[in-house]
């Protein structure tokens, strides 16, 4: 067991240590999501906006900018036949979707300490209540995301891409997260408000159903 | 070289209309009229039959996408496609009659209430599973591709279901039905089956017609039967 | 086709102490026939030439001999193990040079080959990493990032890649390409030099001249058929290469 979590750390350090040196997936997604963050406080009249809206703002934000960066860790292992390198080395497979779902969930909390902060400043939205909460939501709610997401960047980088093919794949099938997580975090800008069980519930068991297919399905799916 | 369609298949289409037919005449003088919302409530019975015969579609999509991925038999991939398109059809359905039943229960042709959002979700999970396969090259790749989301999208469509549910439900309906009005449930059931099943057969013919003569095609260019393509080694 | 024990004039190979056999292999994809009945045993320390057109079938026997794919029919077994699905530990004994460097062109070629060390479980990734780029003369670029090294380079270090946890079968698929001749030679030298260590090695080449040259078993695959398998040294370039171009 420990073995599989130092090899796929291995992966995921790999990953990094490259994304650190070129540094263009990084910038450009942070500044994606500025921007979105941006058209739609513009586009809403952010004078007081509620807590669910501003938390499908930022969704909106993280959806975007992951997809980009789940897309350029698959492309890394595209480019001059790597992922057949590591395809080649006595590894099972689910650990190289293990490696990867790390470093698209580094990728995407980096990109979201970037991006939360914004739009908290820009929505005066009010973190004080229950912060250690709100951020324990959008920790799960990624990493539903990036269980999906690193799956069928898997399967869609080996085709011909057309562009947005991996965003129309992966928004549909994580609709319940972003209602589930907006409606999390609703709930905890407002005074007085039980916790909404059935919405964990639901985040919950995204989480474990998704990571759990996504890491038996990876194997079935992958291709040097 | 077409294919006459066989006396079974037009008996079976014979059969499927003549049930329409018959649950038609039924809701129109047999069904009485909903007390609070008068003969429009009478899509019910249309798109209830609809909505499970939605989920057996897609759940013919999840099952034919995992025999796809063990077998890796293009057979499998062709049969979750139909299952999908007529999911589809169905759903649009669904959704169809869903906003009609609020236009004339609520007076609104849109809520975000559990039941149509739900609807809409299902929508698009499987309009989405169509719009990939024409965006991936056809054949072993596409196949992958679409088998791996018909897996993915039917085990969200319970957590979409438990989702849709948190949505604010303004319009609570609570449905009781009559004696009459539940036989004339169960009677739509046939009609809205044979058919949803008829053009998932129907359209897997099809493909399958298709493919057998695009390979005979190639074999009659190819001898040997087998190619050699560029580059691939 | 004549027995191989004939030919080859070596002890025969039984399916465990053989590196590589295979019974009645196939593959093919979408309906279109790659490879067929390639029945194939190979002794340790044999060197093998893979000589066939284009559209042959050689990569994807390569890529089937690595593991990378699975045929469609068929067994394969290496080193007296059955290859089945799962093929984990036997991929420590296998390296493969493709036609892709298989690198990550923004580390340098210290921190490739230390990454793939360690994702094998070498002793001292460190420590072999230096040893293998001294090795291939790429010493004094080793902190440089692959994109920056040349095409002869790059190569060079892709094959101290496939060489990193030591491997006793080594497939390499054209890694002639794109070499000029002083590389070309040095990497002719070190694949003998692997041989007379005892490993065990397939080449795929398309240059015919050189394959019989080098190799002392030469196996010519024609529309996915093995069509000549004999001793190299009995073989001449224009045989082999009227058997490649009928049909």
């Amino acid at each position: 067991m420990t073995s599989v979590l130092r090899q796929a750390l291995l992966i995921a350090v790999k990953d990094l240590r490259i994304e650190s040196r070129s540094r263009q997936t990084l910038g450009l997604v942070v500044v994606l999501g500025i921007l979105i963050v941006t058209v739609l406080g513009l586009g809403l009249g952010s004078q007081h906006m509620s807590g669910s809206a501003a938390t499908a703002v930022l969704w909106v934000a993280y959806l975007f900018s992951g997809v980009l960066c789940f897309e350029k860790t698959m492309t890394v292992e595209r480019q001059d036949g790597a992922m057949a390198g590591l395809l080649l080395a006595p590894l099972d497979r689910g650990v190289i979707y293990l490696g990867k779902l790390l470093s698209n969930l580094a990728l995407m909390l980096a990109v979201a300490a970037v991006i939360t902060p914004v739009g908290v400043l820009f929505f005066g939205f009010d973190l004080s209540a229950a912060p250690l909460a709100f951020f324990a939501i959008l920790g799960m709610s990624m990493l539903g995301f990036a269980a999906v997401g690193t799956l069928f960047a898997a399967v869609v980088s080996s085709s011909r891409l057309q562009g947005g093919l991996l965003a129309m794949v992966v928004f549909p099938i994580t609709l319940p997260l972003v209602i589930a997580s907006t409606q999390l975090t609703a709930r905890l800008s407002q005074e007085g408000q039980s916790w909404n069980g059935s919405a964990f519930a639901v985040l919950l068991a995204f989480d474990v159903i998704f990571l759990v297919a996504s890491w038996l399905a990876f194997e079935w799916v992958i291709e040097p | 070289m077409s294919k006459q369609p066989t006396l079974l298949v037009r008996a079976y289409w014979a059969a499927a209309v003549l049930a329409l037919a018959a649950a038609i005449a039924v809701v129109l003088f047999y069904t009485p009229d909903e007390v609070t919302m008068g003969p429009v409530q009478k899509i019910f019975y249309l798109h209830l039959p609809m909505a499970i015969n939605t989920f057996f579609a897609c759940l013919l999509v999840f099952v034919a996408s995992i025999g796809y991925l063990w077998q890796r038999s293009l057979w499998w991939d062709d049969l979750a496609a139909a299952g999908a398109k007529v999911a589809v059809l169905l759903s649009s359905g669904v959704l169809a009659t869903g906003m009609i039943w609020a236009r004339s229960a609520w007076g609104q042709w849109w809520t975000w209430s559990p039941r149509l959002t739900f609807s809409l979700m299902l929508w698009l999970l499987y309009v989405v599973y169509l719009v990939v396969r024409t965006s991936v090259e056809s054949g072993q790749r596409r196949a992958v591709v679409s088998a791996v989301y018909g897996i993915t999208a039917f085990l969200d469509v319970p957590l979409v279901w438990l989702s849709a549910r948190l949505m604010e439900d303004i319009h609570p309906s609570s449905v009781t039905l009559s004696g009459q009005m539940r036989v004339t449930l169960t009677l739509w059931f046939l009609p809205v089956t044979l058919m949803a099943a008829g053009l998932v057969l129907a359209r897997f013919n099809l493909t399958r017609r298709i493919r057998e003569r695009g390979l005979t095609m190639e074999r009659r260019f190819h001898p040997t039967g087998m190619q050699v393509s560029q580059g691939v080694a | 086709m004549a027995t191989l024990t004939a030919q080859t004039g070596a002890a025969p190979t039984t399916e465990s102490s053989a590196a590589v056999y295979t019974v009645a292999l196939e593959k093919w994809i979408d309906d279109r026939v790659i490879l067929q009945g390639i029945t194939l045993s190979i002794a340790r320390g044999q060197y093998i030439g893979l000589l066939g057109a284009n559209g042959a079938g050689k990569s994807t026997l390569l890529k089937i001999l690595a593991t990378l794919t699975a045929p469609s029919g068929g067994r394969l077994m290496l080193f007296g193990r059955n290859i089945g699905r799962d093929a984990g530990a036997s991929r420590r004994r296998i390296g493969l040079i493709g036609h892709q460097s298989m690198l990550y062109r923004d580390l340098s070629a210290f921190e490739n080959l230390e990454f793939f060390g360690r994702l094998y479980g070498v002793g001292d990734p460190a420590a072999r990493a230096d040893e293998l780029l001294r090795a291939v003369e790429l010493a004094d670029r080793a902190d440089d990032p692959v994109k920056s090294l040349s095409r002869g380079m790059t190569q060079r270090v892709a094959i101290a890649r496939a060489l990193v946890h030591d491997p006793d079968l080594i497939l390499a698929d054209e890694p002639f390409d794109g070499l000029d001749a002083p590389s070309s030679r040095s990497l002719e030298r070190l694949l003998s030099q692997l041989h007379e260590g005892g490993k065990t090695i397939i080449l795929a080449n398309h240059h015919i001249e050189q394959s019989l040259r080098l190799t002392e078993r030469a196996i010519v695959l024609r529309g996915g058929r093995v069509v000549i398998d004999s001793d190299s040294r009995r073989l001449t370039s224009a045989a082999v290469l009227k058997e490649m171009e009928r049909g």
